[in-house]
Formats: structure tokens, C-alpha cells, sequence
């Protein structure tokens, strides 16, 4: 069977069905005993150009194995999906598995948003201690005053 | 013409397993053989062999047209 490796471009509004549709070619290309050799998320970038007034898109790699007739039906399912915007299909020599730069930078970028996230955190974390210190002291102050007050009140 | 950029670069593009395949996904590397505006840089001004020029050139326009790279510097 061909080998063959497809990028596509979906609207960047339906990122939340890209897993499903990656769910639906993975099955149509399993039924008819083809392999994904590799499939990678590039998730939204920026476009190089305005395609249909859009300025981010979500990207998708997968390289497949698999005959023609499930090439062809990927094909007209990106042709007939509103929310794919554009396909390219190249026909390869061979399998190819690494890794690509591309997905190594959204790793990257995936990972030095989740630092930020907890450093947002941990700085609000603080702050509210350093509330609760304070609250807790004042409190305690009232207790006492209530105390003393009572005791004065006994006392008298 | 353009002497200034005469140089006979020798070029060696990724034998396997290195990062300088010449591949669409690799802007990086396609951006050194585009000008400031986007246009492909001719291979008497780099000085890339004609098969590693012919592969470049279908690189970039993979990549454009998947906008991993862009047509010209002035798009809207």
C-alpha cells in the first residue's frame, strides 16, 4: 500500500471536534487494514496569510498507510467538511515516524503556558495567606477585647 | 549582477536523522534560500546544486501553500 502524508487546515472555531474527526479517519483507515504511522496536533498557529479572512488555523499532520480507495474517501470528507479548510496529500516513498520541529515548538509552547499558569497561582496563594495572617491576628484582638470587656463586665 | 552574494556555498542537505532535511516543514531552513519580500532566491546567487534548488523550490511552495511560509512580504 502507498504511503502517503496529509496536512490539514481546520477552522480554528471547530478545534474542539478535530479529535473526533481524527477519530473518524483513524477508523475509516483501520477498516480497510491501513497503519498511522504518525499522526501529530500542531494545534492553532498563526497563518502566513489570510486564508478565508482567518488568521489562525488548526493544523494537522498525519502520515498513513493505505490504498487509494481510502485515499480517495479522506479526500472528498475534506472537500465536503465545512470546517476543513484546506488538504494537502503528498504521496511518499516511505513511512516516515520522527518527530517533526513543528511539534517539538508546540510542546514547548504547550509546556511554557502551563509554568505561567502556576505562577499565576502561587502568586495569589500568598496573598491570601498574608490576608488570612492579618484577619487572624485582628480577630484574635476582638476575642480579647470581648474577653477583657466581659471580664471588666464581671468584675463589675 | 548580484557578486555581493557570489559565494560558492556548498550546502549538504541532511543525510538521514539530520535537521536539515530539505522538507516543507522545515521553515527554517526554506527561509534562508527566500528573499526579504518572499521570492525564491535563484541558485547562481546561493549557489545550490540544481537537484537540492528543484527540491527547495518544491518545498516552498508546499509550504505556501499550507501558509507555512508566505507568497510576499505584503499579504492582507
Amino acid at each position: 500500500m502507498r504511503h502517503y502524508e496529509i496536512v490539514f487546515l481546520v477552522h480554528p472555531d471547530q478545534s474542539s471536534q478535530v479529535p473526533a474527526m481524527i477519530d473518524r479517519y483513524r477508523a475509516s483507515i483501520e477498516t480497510t487494514s491501513g497503519t498511522i504511522h504518525r499522526l501529530e496536533d500542531w494545534g492553532r498557529r498563526h497563518l502566513a496569510y489570510p486564508i478565508k479572512k482567518l488568521q489562525k488555523a488548526h493544523y494537522v499532520l498525519m502520515n498513513i498507510e493505505c490504498d487509494q480507495a481510502t485515499l480517495a474517501e479522506l479526500e472528498s470528507s475534506f472537500r465536503f467538511n465545512d470546517a476543513v479548510l484546506r488538504s494537502m496529500t503528498i504521496l511518499m516513498k516511505k513511512a516516515m515516524t520522527d518527530a517533526t520541529v513543528i511539534a517539538a515548538e508546540t510542546a514547548e509552547a504547550v509546556k511554557s503556558e502551563k509554568p505561567a499558569t502556576e505562577a499565576k497561582a502561587e502568586k495569589i496563594a500568598p496573598t491570601d495567606e498574608a490576608k488570612v495572617e492579618k484577619l487572624a491576628p485582628t480577630e484574635e484582638a476582638k476575642v480579647e477585647a470581648t474577653a477583657e470587656a466581659e471580664v471588666k463586665a464581671d468584675s463589675e | 549582477m548580484a557578486r555581493q552574494m557570489r559565494r560558492k556555498k556548498h550546502y549538504t542537505f541532511g543525510a538521514e536523522g539530520e535537521s536539515n532535511a530539505i522538507d516543507y516543514k522545515n521553515t527554517e531552513l526554506l527561509s534562508e534560500f527566500v528573499t526579504e519580500t518572499g521570492k525564491i532566491v535563484p541558485s547562481r546567487i546561493t549557489g545550490t546544486a540544481a537537484k537540492n534548488q528543484r527540491q527547495i523550490t518544491t518545498a516552498i511552495k508546499r509550504a505556501r501553500y499550507i501558509a507555512l511560509m508566505p507568497f510576499c512580504d505584503a499579504h492582507e
